[in-house]
């Protein structure tokens, strides 16, 4: 049986950060990386970008063959992991060989949740996850004259937008009451909106699809007020689950995704799990949730790599905290942090509707930053995100930083961490 | 060990040598160019200079081919020999009096570190009262810093024994420096007749150079030389122990290798020297006296002279001062029933000559009770006539009747 | 190099230096935007007059979270310059490095509708020379340690030296940098003291090392380098000294090694006195210093004892007179002068005796705070209180690091314990001195070279 010190599976943010890692504390031991795709590592945020055509299937790889060999990783593309034997410490592959670990890392990422909607499985649709999706989405693009997209999170949204820009007339249909929900609030929703229609997307919020069946064009969507639509293009986005279906019949304990503590360490031992599979606590509370963004998997995947490294300057994990970032139209959104106001603290928000520039800033009962939210409003989303995580008391500089939260957090971050 | 005397025949039949008219500064120079130094650290001091001057002049003349160090004092010409022994170079200088003094920090050092460098002393008294002229009160003050100390007679002892200097100090079971005593003014400036051997003859009794195989300054080798070593607790003392043990060892060692080396010296180039001490007419003598360097010349005579009177007198010589050959003068004493030492120096802590306080403790060891006395003579260049040995002779020979006196005779007091 | 690289060049902000002029953010901007606004620039100055000026800028982490976070590969750290680079044609502009960085070093460009970043201006970077008062420079000792990073460490690990001294600096450096062909002569005092010769039968150092006497270093030095010479051997003779057995006891072999124009390199790691043995004045030791040999007391007939009432001695001068292959002087907080003399003084100790002098100061004996070594070895040159030169015959004698404002000498005097006790009058003399010495060294160096 195929044997290695480090078994790495997955090979996207999470998971390299963890070879990244386990290299800089162990230069030599056998160290093997396996994943599903075929292609070199990419990242999934990227994908909306290759839809559109602005970035090259071929220019987004984030390391080459090169990087593995100089690191002595053993790559191992198109491998999937079917199933998960750590009561012995082995991993069955798709083709039901083994590979024998010492130490495993789970960062296998997450896949579309398809929506139980009927008549889905008698249409043709798109998702979006991996590269052969992207490529397949951005040639289905050129031919649209009526898409459908299903779901209005960044992935629907993104998609949509390049759909707008080729020239289809596009729906986006979204179950909750706003555009974006879980990422932005009402007020930055309603600019994202307004952009959108703007450029002639038409936008169904509190809307749910009943049924599809299969038209002449491509597919007909029956929603719940009974109003159709119909698409010759069909984008699935209403979000994503982890891959975590090779864990059946293990005693890795996981709920919506695979539980880890804070050194992202599963129930199990010589087993490890960071990134969108993973269900790690909050920097808020410290019940376990899922947090699946990019700045994350980077974050929990460099400290699952030093403690299977056994890297004695691992620290561990403050917990997630919510971070993106969406460009829309040449316009800017970023969210950092919780929207939730803690008790006895304050929300106060900024918003010139002449020019749409939008900030909100979150504070807790003792004047700490808890989120900041911004549309075209410019901050800098590391500097605050220190902020929060440092807990920086902003008593003093309160004022000045809501007038200016760009100049004043880099004042603060220049006296304080630099 | 060799059982020669003075008179055993020498088997060998050396090459014809060369004869030249030299004094013993010249002929010191001209053994340190058959000997191949590698270095030769000078600075002047009267009555060395000559030395020096000849040793200069021997290499710049292309006849010897040594790379010369014009230091600028006494104390960086052992220093800068140090080094070059230390980097595997054979090394020579020169000093006397003063100057040995100002050099006395490294050369208390050389003998530690185990380095063969040879270094003639043109005894010269010390000061102060100011002097400039012969005496033994430098290298005796020196004496117990552990170089192997010997002392010449005639010019070409010295030039003989320069160059056995180099043998002797780079022999594997001695590896100590050495001093060739020659007395200032005396032998420096006395010039005499001297056969001088062939370079091939010496190369051939030098043998191969290996200077610094034990101790070495080499990239090729590194390693720290002299640590500080010692201390009260862990492998300190031990350690410190080793090393002065092994010094003491290398010196007890010479004895042996020195009379090898002079006998060996005498198959080569048919000329015997005393290598430790010399008994001259001491065979059916009740008593002796006992000498050091170019005065035991005049002795010899004054002792023909009172065999010729009928005195039962004979005669001790000491070529090699340190180590102190007691074994040798065991035998020697054995054959008399008193004593009389004459020194060229003072030995301010005893009241009497410091050959005569280090000769008392031979005698303790004969196991017998002679009565023994000191004289102090020829300091400051003065001269030690017959006469004066005349005086030294009758003094001794009254102790046969007559308990020693404890005070010395300073046979120059009214001269 | 490991999994980051190496050292690389950068851009030092000094904080109390910087007065909030902007000229850096208009230089910056005219460079990469061809604008003069300084929103655009990717310098940024903020902060106030009151509060104090602050720097916003790309810090080209070793370990840069902007290239972890970037998804579309965009961003690269550079292991040939250090610099992390921004790949236009990559970016989808989606923000991510600016969310990932902790210190606003990657910022949207508004004029651009792109994140920009300090690119250094491919090594020349545009607002260095345009501030006005030094707060930024370029610092390029990079080339050293990266150099230095593979030569073989020649000292031995762990040493017995005093917390906060820079002599093991001096030491491995110097070892690493004359490499293992070298003997190496440390007499009595605090480099053998920290180990270099090793103790009952150890070394500490993987070259041949000696403890020559504190009276003769130069002398055994030159023995040594002669033999080699003489037999054809490539040997490098270093002696590092302490400046007590340098400019006192040892001086007269030392003068007589450099009039003989022995092949030598002799580093003096002056630190004003023999701290090695409990910090004693020695002939390098300034007046008025306090030393374990000139006390601070009440004095006989109430005339206080206040330390040293002589001035030190000006030993690299001296040897200047020795008309020696080279001498400079050199200060550990100037460490690419000082390697930049290193090398002449090994090319020269080839040709004839090199002769280095490096002020070193004592955390021990000057009394002030371990971590302050560099601070107040920088002190000393910006006051003037020494001064960093090189000398060779051919070229005569010439500044190296030329103060032409310097600061006055209290802001040295201040930084350490062993001025603490000074006069004002005692601080006027100092002064006086300074200028003085200065004077000197001037007119020396405006002599035409032979």
């Amino acid at each position: 049986m195929e044997q290695t010190k480090y078994l790495v599976v997955g090979s996207s943010h999470a998971a390299l950060e963890a070879v990244t890692a386990i290299r800089m504390h162990d230069p030599d031991g056998s160290l093997t990386l396996l994943t599903r795709d075929p292609h070199l590592p990419y990242s999934p945020t990227v994908l909306p970008y290759v839809v559109s055509g602005r970035s090259a299937p071929d220019a987004i790889f984030l390391r080459d063959e090169k990087f593995f060999a100089r690191q002595k990783v053993q790559l191992k593309r198109g491998t999937a992991l079917k199933a998960l034997h750590a009561e012995r410490n082995a991993a069955e592959l798709a083709d039901g060989s083994e590979i024998a670990y010492e130490k495993i890392l789970l960062a296998t990422g997450a896949a579309p949740a398809i929506p139980p909607i009927p008549g889905l499985d008698q249409v043709s649709y798109h998702v979006l996850r991996t590269l052969d999706d992207a490529t397949k989405l951005n040639a289905a693009i050129k031919n649209s004259k009526q898409a459908v997209v299903l779901g209005a999170g960044l992935v629907g949204m993104h998609a949509a937008e390049n759909l707008v820009k080729a020239g289809a007339s596009v729906t986006i249909v979204e179950m909750a009451k706003q555009l974006t929900d879980g990422y932005f609030d009402a007020i930055a929703a309603g600019l994202i909106e307004k952009a959108f229609t703007d450029n002639g997307a038409r936008i169904l919020t509190g809307s749910r699809v009943v049924k599809l069946a299969p038209s002449s064009t491509g597919a007909t969507l029956t929603l719940e007020n009974g109003t159709t639509l119909e698409a010759d293009l069909l984008l699935v986005a209403t979000g994503v689950k982890p891959n975590m279906e090779y864990l059946a019949g293990s005693r890795v304990e996981h709920d919506r995704g695979i539980l880890v503590s804070d050194t992202m360490q599963t129930s199990v031992a010589n087993v490890w799990s960071a990134g969108d599979c993973a269900q790690a606590k909050g920097f808020y509370t410290d019940a376990k949730i899922m947090n699946a963004i990019l700045p994350d998997a980077t974050e929990q995947g460099r400290i699952a790599g030093m403690a299977m490294a056994e890297d004695p300057g691992l620290k561990k994990y403050p917990g997630g905290v919510p971070l993106n970032t969406y460009h829309f139209f040449g316009r800017h959104a970023i969210s950092v942090g919780s929207s939730k106001v803690p008790e006895g603290g304050e929300m106060v928000t900024r918003f010139d509707e002449a020019t749409g520039r939008y900030l909100k800033a979150i504070f807790s009962a003792d004047n700490r930053l808890t989120g900041i939210y911004g549309v075209n409003e410019f901050f800098d989303g590391g500097v605050m995100c220190q902020l929060i995580l440092r807990r920086i008391d902003l008593s003093p500089v309160k004022e000045r930083f809501l007038a200016n939260p760009l100049a004043v957090g880099r004042e603060l971050m220049s006296k304080t961490w630099r | 060990m060799t059982t020669a005397t003075l008179e055993t025949p020498i088997q060998a039949k050396p090459a014809k040598q060369k004869v030249m008219l030299v004094e013993g500064n010249e002929a010191a120079a001209l053994g340190v160019a058959l000997a191949r130094p590698d270095m030769v650290a000078v600075y002047p001091i009267t009555p060395q200079s000559s030395l020096v001057e000849h040793v200069a002049k021997l290499i710049a003349d292309g006849k010897m081919d040594a790379d010369i160090v014009d230091a600028e004092g006494e104390h960086s010409v052992l220093s800068v020999l140090q080094g070059g022994a230390l980097a595997g170079a054979r090394t020579y200088t020169a000093t006397c009096g003063p100057g040995l003094a100002f050099m006395f920090e490294p050369y208390f050092r050389t003998s530690g570190m185990r380095l063969p460098i040879v270094m003639s002393i043109v005894t010269r008294d010390g000061i102060t009262p100011q002097s400039v002229w012969g005496g033994h009160q430098d290298a005796m003050t020196v004496r117990e810093v552990g170089w192997v100390q010997v002392y010449c007679e005639t010019v070409q002892e010295v030039l003989d024994t320069t160059i056995m200097a180099f043998k002797i100090a780079e022999h594997h079971d001695v590896m100590l420096p050495v001093n060739i005593c020659l007395d200032g003014n005396y032998l420096s400036y006395g010039t005499s007749r001297v056969e001088l051997p062939n370079q091939e003859d010496v190369d051939a009794f030098m043998g191969a150079k290996d200077v610094n195989w034990h101790v070495a300054l080499d990239p090729l080798r590194p390693m720290a030389v002299d640590p500080l070593t010692g201390g009260s607790g862990g492998k300190g003392p031990s350690t410190f122990v080793r090393y002065r043990k092994g010094q003491c060892k290398g010196m007890q060692n010479s004895l042996r290798v020195i009379e090898e080396i002079h006998e060996e010296w005498a198959q080569r180039f048919g000329r015997r020297f005393a290598p430790l001490v010399e008994e001259y007419r001491l065979d059916g003598a009740d008593y002796a006296i006992m000498t050091l360097g170019s005065m035991t010349g005049a002795a010899k005579d004054a002792i023909d002279e009172a065999r010729d009177a009928g005195r039962k007198v004979g005669l001790i010589k000491i070529k090699t001062f340190s180590p102190f050959p007691i074994d040798a003068l065991l035998k020697s004493f054995a054959k008399i029933q008193a004593l009389g030492v004459v020194d060229r120096s003072v030995g301010f802590r005893w009241n009497c000559g410091p050959m005569y306080q280090e000769t008392m403790g031979v005698l303790y060891r004969l196991g017998r009770h002679i009565p023994s006395m000191s004289f102090i003579g020829g300091l400051a260049g003065a001269d030690i006539t017959v006469g004066h040995f005349h005086r030294v002779i009758e003094a001794t020979e009254k102790l046969l009747s007559n308990p020693a006196p404890i005070e010395p005779v300073w046979l120059n007091e009214k001269d | 190099m490991g999994m980051f690289g190496g050292a690389y060049n950068t851009i030092a902000f000094d904080a109390n230096k910087c007065d909030g002029c902007g000229d850096c953010m208009t230089a910056c901007a005219t460079a990469k935007t061809g604008t003069v606004d300084q929103s655009r620039s990717r310098i940024q100055i903020v902060g106030s007059e009151a509060e104090g000026f602050e720097l916003a800028l790309c810090r080209q982490c070793a370990d840069p979270k902007c290239v972890t976070v970037c998804p579309a590969a965009a961003l690269t750290k550079n292991y040939a310059n250090g610099v992390i680079d921004w790949n236009a044609d990559k970016c989808v502009d989606c923000l991510l490095c600016t969310v990932g960085c902790a210190y606003a070093g990657i910022a949207l460009d508004a004029g651009t509708g792109h994140v920009a970043k300090c690119d250094t201006c491919d090594g020349a970077p545009a607002c260095v020379p345009a501030c006005p008062h030094d707060a930024l420079t370029y610092v390029t000792t990079s080339r050293i340690y990266n150099e230095v990073g593979d030569w073989e460490d020649l000292f031995a690990p762990g040493l017995a030296g005093c917390q906060g001294c820079n002599t093991e600096l001096l030491m491995r450096h110097t070892l690493r940098r004359v490499g293992p062909e070298t003997v190496l002569a440390t007499p009595p005092g605090c480099v053998p003291g920290m180990g270099s010769v090793g103790f009952n039968g150890t070394t500490g150092t993987k070259i041949p090392v000696f403890h020559p006497l504190l009276t003769n270093t130069a002398a055994m030095l030159a023995g040594v380098k002669r033999q080699y010479k003489r037999v054809g051997r490539d040997v490098t003779a270093l002696a590092i000294a302490g400046d007590g057995g340098a400019s006192d006891v040892g001086f007269q072999s030392l003068s007589g090694a450099a009039e003989r124009n022995e092949q030598i390199l002799f580093m003096v790691v002056d630190n004003e006195g023999y701290m090695n043995t409990g910090m004693q004045r020695s002939s390098c030791t300034p007046y008025g210093a306090w030393t374990s040999t000139t006390p601070i007391g009440k004095g006989p007939g109430n005339i206080p004892s206040q330390g040293k009432t002589q001035d030190a001695k000006n030993l690299p001068l001296i040897m200047v007179n020795h008309r020696c292959e080279y001498v400079a002087t050199a200060s550990t907080a100037y460490m690419e002068d000082l390697y930049d003399k290193l090398d002449k003084a090994i090319q020269a100790s080839k040709r004839g005796f090199a002769y280095l002098h490096v002020y070193s100061p004592c955390t021990t004996g000057w009394r002030f705070p371990t971590d302050q070594n560099m601070e107040v070895a920088r002190k000393a040159v910006e006051t003037n209180f020494v001064m960093l030169w090189e000398y060779n015959p051919t070229d005569g004698l010439h500044f190296t690091k030329p103060v032409d404002d310097p600061l006055p000498v209290t802001e040295y005097l201040k930084a350490m314990g062993r001025f603490r006790h000074l006069s004002p009058d005692q601080i006027s003399h100092i002064q006086g001195k300074v200028v003085e010495n200065l004077a000197f060294v001037k007119q020396m160096a405006h002599r035409e070279a032979v």
